[in-house]
């Protein structure tokens, strides 16, 4: 009896063996982003903010044990590249991906993820294709899309007095669905698009396209340019004097880096802004503080934000999985509701995007220093749209 | 339409004074350079640091001044030790330098864009066809056309001139003749590279600093050099011109196929001249 009892005790240590194991694998994160190139400046906030998040869960003893690991690699915002990157991420053990910054780059990894038994997280990409057609059961969004922005500007727009506009936009998959968006707001509010303008990534002199707005005789000019794109536009239609004769506002142009870049020329520019260090919620607060003491002397940007969001939607994912394993996470994310810095945010089953808030601001000073401002609040419900009839992903 | 043209003389004029350096640095070492944007990227870093400190007017002396130092030591480390190796082996020093530069600068300045701030003195708009045009615009064509004409006299009525021209054309008769060239290869370098240091400073004020900045600015100065003809000084000052203005005419008139109109000007002049507009066989 007693040899039987001590067998039945090793095979019942021995089963137990590789459920220990699990609870010390660690969680490994892949993150194909831009560290070089047109939006290395948005890559570099996408890592700088999932290396706060992981640094903090990893004090905490990691999320329920799982030490949190994170490997990044360089896409340069290229498509092509985020896949093979991705890949490379994926096969190295790295399966949850997350952060790449261009649409493209997301549309690019989507239809592989279930080959690689990988996840991706969305925590920039804004191209509604992302949770519509293009849409996959391994694919998350965090972030809001183009059609949320839409939704934020359109009421703004209508207490606009410019009856025409001009759009300048990067010629990528997202600046393509803000002149749509923007043109269909504008059609709803019985104003008029006269000029739209679509700049290569990376472009160096956007004097032409400037000059083409001024020679429009647009009133207000609606901007999706992000990165070195951004404050090359801004400085120099400052320089052409387009910030003062007409109405500039945009999307992902009023973000900290783009204001702390420009310095005055920024102040009164208008914009969507998805996340705000200013944002007065409790949590909110508490991350911002915590940051503050990581990185002194800065406060983290909308960018930053939107990804440590990703971040804690992912941790509590882990937890309610019970896994660091790709395929339960996913399983795990639809469909909970999740605590973040803006609150309470669903991930919704129908398109796997979190449904959230979005804002409205202007350029001024807070606290001594010029940054994005909230001037107008969105609440989850109106800002993020219905999920679209093309994603089928539900059920 | 006159100020589209202007813009058109704006981004030649900056294509011409990077596409210059790697002129020269063919012309005499016979170096396809792919650090040339790093080194036109580091001279608006350079002068980005010295503006800080002393103003916009030292930060051109600055850029200029240090990268012309640099282009010494890459003559005398890299372009002179190299120089009876394969070209691709040079191409791929070459490269190697580009993503050091560039890493450094990272290290040194961090990712984040940074703006230079324009000098007072060239801050305002000029009315220009009806239309405000910014006088810094202006001064960026002066420059280019100043640097353009001084460089022409230089070679043209120097000394040191002659021996630049007699060297690129036929460098073995003119050591013989008592040159000494690999001094006069040391000073084109140099000149080369101070011409970038230059261009990077003088884009400043109209163009984001980033690590990767140079990057696009090589491609298109690149095309310059291949259109204006393989170490020709005069061919790269007409294909800097033409491809400025035939750029932002393509932004204004078809929009869509702006950015490929320089790669079929490449590929339209290689068919129908394989040495460039002004090349000539050796």
């Amino acid at each position: 009896m007693g040899w039987t009892m001590r067998l039945g005790g090793a095979l019942a240590a021995a089963m137990m063996l590789p459920v220990a194991a699990m609870a010390q694998e660690p969680l490994r994160i892949g993150v194909p982003t831009a560290l070089t190139g047109t939006y290395a400046d948005l890559g570099s906030q996408v890592k700088r903010a999932i290396a706060f998040a992981a640094a903090e869960a990893n004090a905490a003893g990691g999320i329920d044990g799982h030490k949190v690991e994170v490997e990044y690699l360089d896409t340069e915002a290229k498509p092509d590249l985020a896949r093979r990157q991705a890949e490379k991420l994926a096969l190295q053990g790295n399966k949850v991906l997350i952060g790449a910054i261009a649409s493209g780059e997301a549309l690019a990894i989507a239809p592989l993820l279930a080959r690689w038994d990988a996840l991706y997280i969305a925590t920039t990409n804004k191209s509604d294709k992302i949770t519509a057609e293009a849409c996959v059961p391994r694919m998350f969004r965090v972030n809001r899309p183009d059609s949320s922005d839409a939704a934020t500007m359109a009421p703004w727009l209508k207490g606009r007095s410019e009856e025409t506009w001009a759009v300048m936009a990067a010629d990528i998959a997202w600046g393509r669905d803000v002149a749509a968006s923007f043109g269909k707001a504008a059609a709803a509010q019985g104003k008029k698009v006269v000029l739209e303008n679509f700049s290569a990534l990376g472009t160096n002199d956007f004097a032409t396209y400037i000059q083409k707005i001024k020679d429009s005789g647009a009133k207000g000019v609606w901007v999706a340019l992000a990165g070195r794109d951004a404050v090359n536009f801004a400085m120099q239609a400052k320089q052409a004097g387009l910030l003062d004769s007409a109405t500039v506002a945009g999307v992902s142009f009023v973000t900290d880096n783009t204001v702390a870049s420009i310095g005055d020329a920024a102040k009164g520019v208008a914009g969507i802004i998805n996340y705000s260090s200013t944002l007065d919620n409790p949590a909110n607060k508490a991350f911002v503080a915590a940051w503050e003491k990581a990185y002194p002397g800065t406060t983290p940007t909308n960018f930053e934000g939107e990804t440590y969001i990703a971040m804690q939607v992912l941790f509590q994912a882990v937890k309610a999985a019970g896994s660091v394993k790709a395929a339960d996470i996913a399983k795990a994310l639809p469909g909970r509701t999740y605590a973040t810095i803006l609150g309470d945010q669903q991930m919704r089953r129908e398109d796997n995007q979190l449904v959230g808030p979005n804002f409205f601001g202007v350029v001024e000073v807070f606290d001594g220093k010029l940054r994005p401002v909230v001037k107008m609040s969105v609440p989850a419900e109106t800002a993020t749209v219905a999920p679209s009839p093309a994603c089928k992903i539900a059920g | 339409m006159i100020i589209h043209i202007l813009n058109g003389f704006v981004y030649g004029g900056l294509l011409y004074l990077v596409a210059i350096g790697l002129v020269l640095i063919f012309g005499i070492r016979q170096v396809v350079n792919f650090a040339h944007g790093s080194l036109f990227m580091l001279g608006a870093y350079v002068g980005y640091a010295a503006t800080a400190i002393a103003g916009f007017w030292a930060g051109v002396v600055a850029a200029t001044l240090v990268l012309a130092i640099l282009g010494l030591l890459l003559d005398r480390a890299v372009f002179r030790p190299l120089q009876d190796q394969d070209p691709i082996v040079t191409l791929l020093v070459t490269f190697g330098l580009l993503l050091v530069i560039e890493d450094l600068v990272r290290t040194v300045w961090g990712k984040d864009t940074l703006t230079i701030a324009m000098p007072d003195l060239l801050s305002g708009t000029l009315r220009i066809a009806g239309e405000d045009f910014p006088v810094y615009r202006l001064f960026v064509i002066l420059v280019a056309a100043g640097m353009g004409a001084g460089l022409t006299l230089w070679l043209k009525r120097s000394r040191i001139g002659l021996y630049v021209r007699a060297f690129a054309s036929d460098p073995l008769t003119t050591g013989t003749q008592g040159v000494d060239t690999e001094r006069v290869s040391a000073a084109v370098v140099a000149l080369g590279a101070g011409f970038a240091g230059l261009a990077g400073i003088i884009a400043g004020p109209l163009l984001a600093l980033s690590p990767a900045m140079g990057g696009s600015i090589l491609i298109e100065s690149f095309i310059v050099v291949v259109v204006g003809g393989f170490g020709s000084f005069s061919g790269a000052f007409v294909a800097a011109l033409v491809i400025g203005q035939l750029q932002n005419l393509g932004i204004v008139f078809i929009p869509s196929f702006s950015t490929m109109i320089p790669f079929l000007l490449m590929m339209l002049i290689l068919l129908w001249r394989p040495l460039g507009l002004t090349g000539r066989a050796a």
